[in-house]
């Protein structure tokens, strides 16, 4: 097979794989028809004890942290760590 | 260097990795300035299947603080996107791609650009794309033309790019990390019996990931002017890039990841080397999360550098002016200018590029100074005002300069009767632009076109 030949091969199944999946390379344009890489999921909410004996727990969620001072709480979530 | 892996929790987190960040009046068109910084250090050409990208999960900002207090006043926010067209394959690209939308590339990746000011965001561009990764002659055939496609006209005579860019950072990394050992003076070495040679350009054919931006002037002034006066306090601004994550990640049992809470930040830079090798390892990471407006904290670094401590050590004989002034633990108000404060009036006849008296690592851009029409590549200590440390240009050769500076040859600019020893005004690793296989470009994004994976071929050998 030429160079030639073989550019033109590739070229060739590169069409055809995209008539394949043309909702994929629709998506190229339109950014709502796009998948993204990864599948991000529902975002958790996180809760870290800060500090256990005054009640300090940070609350994580989407792009925000809130503090929050709740003792029993506190206790509850380290007696579930032991 | 010039940030390249210089913390120790960064070095592992290479897509949120500063490597060096640029700031300069546009030659070519000098009523806008361009920055551009850079991620993803020591990118090998052939790093495939999974070629290069920038982070979905990473908040890369560039931050402009016009008031001098170490804060930002303008932040530029990108926030990048990747998708996948073909589900079913392995493959990068899955044909030729002869332009940015092809259907061959099969991951493709888009950005935003907000620009923030005190808060208020206004969005720049959606759906911005990324070029892909320069392959070879079969995957990217016409690659120049290629990633022109990503240079992207946007709203207020701004224009932007993203993606990858040759390398332009040169420098002989295997020398200066064995021991300081600068082959063009090697046989002063305290540990080499080997006679001087020429510099090695140890990142030449590497590629990074380049965030470019260039807006006029106005978009980054008080009040939106266009300054003309370089003596004006309004005429500088202060520039720094960072790089940010979530603040907590889960990886789960299926191999995804939840990610929640605020963006942290984990990488900044300003000026080239300051944390390489300025902070002490154990301060590095701190130095990371913290914001300029914090790096009164890091001043006792600056006035009594380590490195010039370690220059008379290393090169005995070399250096004895710089050796005593160390010695009589002499506060170097030279670097504190440059690097945390910028230069006052009267220190470089018609220069200056002075913030106040707030400590903070900034690229310090005097936006009234011209581009010279014959650039030095040693910025100020040759001569030319519109060169490093007046911010900084791709060619500027920040590690001579720098090396120079802390072995005392700006000293001498703050005290009239300190004599540089003879060879501080001559220190270097040997490494120049010529270095470079891929020249610099005239025009924006100014970086050089990145080597393809097949035709680098192994590193060491090219």
């Amino acid at each position: 097979m030429s160079e030639l030949t073989r550019r033109r091969f590739v070229r060739d199944s590169a069409g055809a794989a995209a008539g394949l999946t043309a909702l994929g390379a629709l998506g190229v344009a339109r950014a709502d028809a796009r998948e993204t890489a990864e599948h991000p999921g529902t975002e958790p909410i996180v809760a870290h004890v800060k500090d256990p004996s005054s009640g300090e727990i940070a609350v994580l969620h989407g792009e925000h942290e809130t503090i929050i001072h709740d003792r029993g709480l506190a206790a509850r979530i380290a007696r579930a760590a032991r | 260097m010039s940030s390249h892996r210089e913390a120790p929790a960064i070095s592992k987190d290479p897509v949120a990795d500063n490597t060096d960040t640029y700031a300069f009046v546009s030659p070519d068109d000098p009523s806008t300035v361009t920055i551009i910084t850079n991620y993803l250090p020591f990118e090998a050409p052939f790093g495939g299947p999974n070629f290069f990208e920038f982070a979905d999960d990473v908040q890369y900002d560039i931050n402009i603080d016009q008031t001098g207090d170490g804060k930002p006043d303008i932040v530029y926010r990108f926030k990048f996107t990747s998708t996948v067209a073909d589900r079913n394959t392995f493959l990068y690209n899955t044909g030729p791609i002869d332009s940015i939308d092809s259907p061959s590339w099969n991951r493709k990746q888009f950005y935003s650009l907000e620009r923030i000011v005190h808060g208020s965001a206004t969005s720049l561009g959606e759906n911005l794309p990324c070029p892909p990764c320069n392959i070879g002659p079969a995957s990217t055939p016409d690659y120049p033309a290629l990633a022109a496609q990503a240079i992207q006209s946007l709203p207020g005579g701004r224009t932007v790019f993203a993606g990858q860019r040759a390398e332009g950072f040169y420098i002989d990394l295997g020398a200066i990390f064995d021991l300081g050992d600068l082959r063009p003076f090697q046989s002063l070495h305290i540990a080499t019996m080997m006679s001087n040679a020429p510099g090695v350009n140890t990142t030449n054919n590497f590629s990074v990931h380049s965030i470019a931006l260039q807006v006029p002037k106005t978009d980054l002034t008080i009040g939106g002017t266009a300054p003309t006066d370089p003596g004006a306090r309004n005429s500088v601004v202060g520039i720094w890039a960072s790089a940010s994550r979530r603040k907590s990640l889960i990886h789960e049992a299926d191999g995804s990841k939840s990610q929640t809470g605020p963006y942290v930040q984990i990488s900044r830079l300003g000026n080239p080397l300051f944390n390489e090798v300025i902070n002490p390892m154990v301060e590095k990471n701190r130095w990371n999360a913290l914001t300029p407006a914090d790096d009164s904290q890091f001043l006792k670094y600056v006035k009594h550098p380590e490195l010039a401590g370690l220059l008379p050590v290393l090169y005995p004989g070399v250096f004895p002016e710089l050796g005593a002034l160390d010695k009589a633990r002499t506060p170097r108000a030279d670097l504190v200018a440059i690097l945390l404060t910028g230069l006052p009036s009267g220190i470089i006849p018609g220069f200056q590029n002075y913030t106040g008296s707030t400590y903070a690592d900034e690229l310090r851009l005097n936006l009234a100074i011209p581009p010279s029409s014959s650039p030095s590549i040693y910025g100020l200590l040759g001569g030319d005002l519109s060169g490093y440390p007046n911010g900084r240009r791709v060619a500027d050769d920040v590690t001579a300069i720098e090396l120079r500076a802390i072995a005392g040859v700006t000293y001498a600019l703050v005290d009239k009767s300190y004599t540089p020893d003879a060879a501080a005004n001559q220190v270097t690793d040997g490494t120049t632009p010529a270095d470079l296989t891929e020249p610099y470009l005239d025009v924006f994004p100014y970086l050089g076109v990145p080597r393809s994976g097949y035709e680098t071929g192994a590193l060491a050998s090219v």
